[in-house]
């Protein structure tokens, strides 16, 4: 399947991708990047998560790993997600198309340009 | 895992609203991550969102499922177009048959009739067992029963007829009735204006009062605001409106205005017949209660006065059973018939869904290996059940909102009172949810069933065929197809049945069908045509007229139109047993000109027509052959004397001038009466009926005839334009309904077996392709492979047939009162259905049996 028939993607979609594309995590750890990363604007529920999760396990954009002990709380077991090939090419899709957004407000001057540091 | 805390535990109990396969894959997982939720401290909204985010989520997790569920039986019936429309079309017949039906049901039989408090009211009627005596009360007798009941607070009589309208438009005959006093305090249904009349008005000398009906108002008289105490000409007398009744009333069936009876026990006495009576039970009065009630006070009366009575009961029955009761037990045959339909229907889509599972078990199995539930399988295949249903309950009510109207043009227009109403209703919308819900159920339980309980591994080892779970589905659909074909014996030897009861009864009628005898009633103004010389003049001339008019071939009048109608009078004949009323026997009574039996093609006997000289001075009279055989056998019955009414009564003597053949009188069915006939002359009638015989191929006579009668007087009405091939027809409709929805019904049931068992025989022979492929190349010929296919159906069919046979010989014993001319379990029908339903089968199997001989034996046994 091509990366851009799933676009454009959910949000809750999105910063779970951008979430795992540095590193494996478990449920709660996502929630925890996604709230920091944002500043606390977006807060995902479990729920919401797990429905995400969900629906990019099924559609291969992540996939299930074994349990594994979390040091971050006592060790106790937790499963972890992984970012697949195809997921990683659809998260890098749907951030293109959301620069090219960004790039036609900018040229009609709806925001102003980046200034050069 | 950390501790359960008391919010977790309410957090892991949230979760069961989550579908059962999403829940065992990440209830852990989340109970996980709540837990580290939880140990962060975060703020209370947060927590509360995360509880409550629970049930939204878990409802789009469902949702998500059954979208899923969808897309798969979308995406599995467009794969099988055929197979699905097949499947939809009958279901739509199956349950668009059942609903029609039901909505006649409902509109004759469940629908509350429009009066308030319906339910109390009762038809009163005297009844004598013997059928003479049916649907009437006599005035005396009323009074009686009203005045020693206990268990009704009123009772009224009531009657329909038409009335001629006169005045300012052109003279018209109008649905009327007439009732006494106490009719709307009965029926309770208030004036729209003015009032309605009352004990007043119905006084020996009260002034002539109506009440129109609104439409009759509204389309004769402008809606006129000013109509009451306006004079109307009813017959021929000036009657004053007083009042208007809402639109939708017309008690008791058709009628468009009422008028008060003025009874009177000299004029209406208690042998006379010809009214009908209606009450209202007494708070917490049943109809039995009213019934023994009558009845005891009926004795009474036959005691006191013996020589006034005929040995009559008493009836009293729920209102609505005036109407119905000739009609239920036709409903009621039909619904059953109906559910057979169904279920043959819902047989064949058992049938069908079984096939599509059977060819689909490789990937039920793979899904299965791959995780999916048994309860996931089982809701994917009711999803798909349910979809067909679906579309097959909109097909259905579609075919229903068309049927209804035909089924309802089988029956005479005057039939049905103008309160039945076919609309839908709540009653009905219920009705076919109920069904279509049960249909789903059934047809999708099954194949549910038996796919979810495949055993994987076999399936997947053996790529899909031949496994146990296989050949018991194939008994099963072959039981299904044998079901089948019993249900559609029943149905077919039924309609055999009706349709032999139809043209029998036909046959009883043929010689008026054969005819072109068109009839009417005339009606012309009392005043200026009383009784007697005038009548008789204007009665004359009009015959002369009408027979002066080119294509006539013959003219008559009469007080009556065969079939249709006739006056009941006991009869005694001279030197004849003298017999009290109740034993002497019912004749009908029919004054005729001269010329009725030629008209009518019946030829006489012995003795002479009447001739225009007939009148009072000598009475004379013809009587049938009934009557001639029976009270003077082996004599001429020429000369011998008669006379009519109560024997007190003292009638004059009425001489014999002729004799006729037996006419058919009120039904075709059975001989109840006898006929008589009286001339014309005698008694001088103004308003009767024409008959007028026809050369064949006429056009239509009637614009001659009626400008021929304006001629004559242009206040002369004409009414019940009526040929007697028509009354044939008219007299013969309900078996003629029954015949053909019977018929429609059997050739329903026919097909959808036909087409079962062709799904199974073909389906038969797809799994056996290997084994033909060994015969063939063992040297079996085509013809050996055509019989043993056929062989196989053939036993499918025959235990059908036995089934169906034995059956029907029990189940048809349902229609005896209905048939005629034909018992149930008649061997003839029996053996013709069965060689029909052989000879059908024969055709179907045909098909599969030639495609098993068509098999390459190379390919099929490299096919593994």
């Amino acid at each position: 399947m091509d990366p851009r028939d799933l676009l454009p993607l959910h949000k809750d979609t999105f910063h779970i991708l951008v979430a795992l594309a540095d590193r494996d995590r478990h449920g709660y750890s996502i929630l925890q990047d996604i709230a920091a990363r944002t500043d606390g604007r977006t807060k995902l529920r479990p729920s919401s998560l797990y429905s995400a999760i969900h629906r990019m396990l099924e559609d291969g954009l992540i996939e299930e790993l074994d349990e594994r002990p979390d040091p971050a709380h006592d060790d106790e077991r937790r499963r972890y997600y992984r970012l697949t090939a195809f997921g990683r090419d659809v998260a890098v899709a749907e951030a293109r198309r959301l620069e090219q957004l960004l790039a036609d407000a900018r040229a009609t001057g709806l925001v102003p340009k980046r200034s050069t540091r | 895992m950390s501790r359960p805390v008391p919010a977790l535990r309410l957090y892991r109990g949230l979760l069961c609203l989550y579908p059962a396969e999403f829940r065992d894959r990440f209830a852990r997982d989340m109970c996980d991550a709540m837990a580290d939720l939880l140990s962060d401290h975060p703020p209370a909204t947060d927590i509360l969102s995360a509880y409550f985010g629970v049930l939204i989520d878990a409802l789009k997790e469902h949702y998500h499922v059954i979208r899923q569920d969808l897309v798969y039986a979308l995406r599995s019936m467009r794969k099988e177009k055929l197979a699905t429309a097949v499947a939809v079309v009958v279901l739509a017949l199956g349950i668009g048959s059942t609903t029609a039906i039901f909505s006649l049901f409902n509109g004759m039989l469940l629908r509350p009739l429009p009066y308030p408090q319906q339910e109390s009211l009762v038809y009163v009627e005297e009844f004598t067992p013997g059928g003479q005596l049916r649907g009437a009360v006599a005035y005396p007798n009323f009074l009686d029963f009203r005045e020693r009941n206990r268990s009704l607070q009123d009772m009224a009589m009531f009657g329909s007829g038409l009335a001629t309208l006169r005045g300012d438009a052109e003279a018209e005959r109008i649905p009327a009735a007439g009732a006494t006093g106490a009719i709307f305090r009965i029926l309770g249904v208030a004036p729209l204006l003015g009032r309605v009349f009352d004990d007043a008005d119905a006084a020996e000398k009260a002034a002539p009062v109506v009440v129109l009906g609104e439409d009759l108002w509204r389309r004769r008289y402008g809606a006129d605001p000013g109509i009451l105490g306006k004079s109307i000409v009813l017959g021929s007398t000036a009657t004053q409106v007083i009042g208007v009744m809402p639109r939708g009333f017309h008690f008791p069936d058709r009628a468009q205005l009422w008028t008060p009876y003025q009874l009177s026990p000299l004029r209406n006495k208690r042998t006379d017949h010809g009214i009908e009576a209606i009450a209202r039970l007494r708070p917490g009065a049943s109809a039995e209660q009213a019934q023994t009630d009558l009845r005891a006070i009926m004795e009474q009366i036959t005691r006191e006065h013996p020589t006034e009575t005929y040995r009559q009961t008493v009836n009293v029955v729920p209102y609505r059973e005036r109407n119905t009761r000739q009609i239920e037990p036709v409903l009621f045959t039909l619904l059953g018939a109906v559910a057979f339909v169904l279920l043959i229907a819902c047989a064949n889509i058992v049938n069908l869904l079984l096939v599509r599972a059977s060819a689909r078990s490789r990937e039920i199995a793979v899904r299965g290996a791959l995780g999916a539930s048994r309860s996931r399988l089982v809701r994917q295949f009711l999803v798909e059940s349910a979809l067909l249903g679906g579309a097959g309950t909109l097909g259905g009510i579609l075919f229903a909102w068309g049927a209804v109207p035909a089924l309802l043009s089988l029956a005479p227009a005057n039939l049905l009172p103008n309160w039945m109403s076919f609309t839908p209703n709540l009653v009905m919308l219920g009705f076919v949810a109920a069904v279509s819900v049960a249909t789903v159920l059934v047809v999708g339980v099954a194949p549910a069933l038996s796919s979810s309980r495949l055993n994987i591994v076999e399936t997947l080892k053996e790529g899909g065929r031949s496994n146990t779970a296989g050949s018991a589905r194939a008994w099963f659909r072959s039981s299904l197809v044998i079901a089948e074909v019993a249900l559609s014996v029943l149905l077919l030897a039924g309609a055999g049945m009706m349709v032999r009861t139809f043209w029998n009864l036909s046959a009883q009628g043929a010689s008026y069908r054969g005819q072109d005898v068109i009839t009417f009633q005339t009606s012309a103004p009392g005043n200026r045509y009383p009784n007697g010389p005038a009548a008789r003049e204007l009665v004359a001339s009009a015959r002369r007229e009408f027979a002066s008019v080119p294509g006539v071939l013959s003219v008559a009048g009469s007080t009556f139109v065969p079939l249709l109608d006739g006056w009941g009078r006991s009869f005694t004949a001279e030197n004849g047993p003298q017999l009290s009323l109740k034993d002497a026997p019912l004749i009908n009574h029919v004054v005729v000109t001269p010329g009725y039996f030629r008209t009518l093609g019946l030829p006489l006997v012995e003795g002479r027509d009447f001739d225009e000289h007939d009148a009072k001075d000598p009475l004379v009279t013809i009587v049938d052959e009934g009557i001639a055989k029976r009270y003077w056998p082996g004599q001429s019955a020429i000369g011998k004397r008669v006379r009519y009414g109560p024997p007190e009564d003292n009638e004059p003597w009425h001489t014999v001038i002729g004799v006729v053949p037996v006419e058919r009188n009120q039904n075709l069915r059975e001989l109840r009466r006898n006929s008589v006939y009286l001339p014309h002359g005698e008694f001088g009638f103004s308003s009767v009926g024409y008959l007028i015989r026809t050369a064949p191929g006429l056009a239509d006579p009637m614009p001659a005839l009626r400008a021929k009668l304006a001629a004559i007087d242009k206040s002369i009405a004409i009414s019940r334009v009526i040929t007697l091939k028509e009354v044939v027809n008219t007299v013969v409709w309900q078996e003629r309904f029954f015949a053909t929805v019977f018929v429609g019904f059997g050739a329903l049931a026919l097909v959808l077996a036909l087409v079962g068992l062709y799904g199974v025989m073909s389906y038969a022979v797809s799994r056996r392709r290997h084994e033909m492929g060994i015969r063939l190349a063992l040297g079996a010929t085509a013809g050996e492979i055509r019989r043993m296919i056929l062989l196989q159906s053939g036993r499918l069919v025959a235990a059908g047939l036995v089934l169906g046979t034995v059956g029907a010989v029990f189940l048809t014993r349902v229609l005896e009162t209905q048939l005629y001319g034909v018992r149930p379990g008649d061997p003839a029908t029996l053996a013709a259905v069965a060689a029909l339903l052989a000879a059908a089968a024969l055709i179907a199997s045909y098909a599969p049996a030639r495609k098993a001989t068509r098999v390459d034996p190379m390919l099929a046994l490299r096919d593994e």
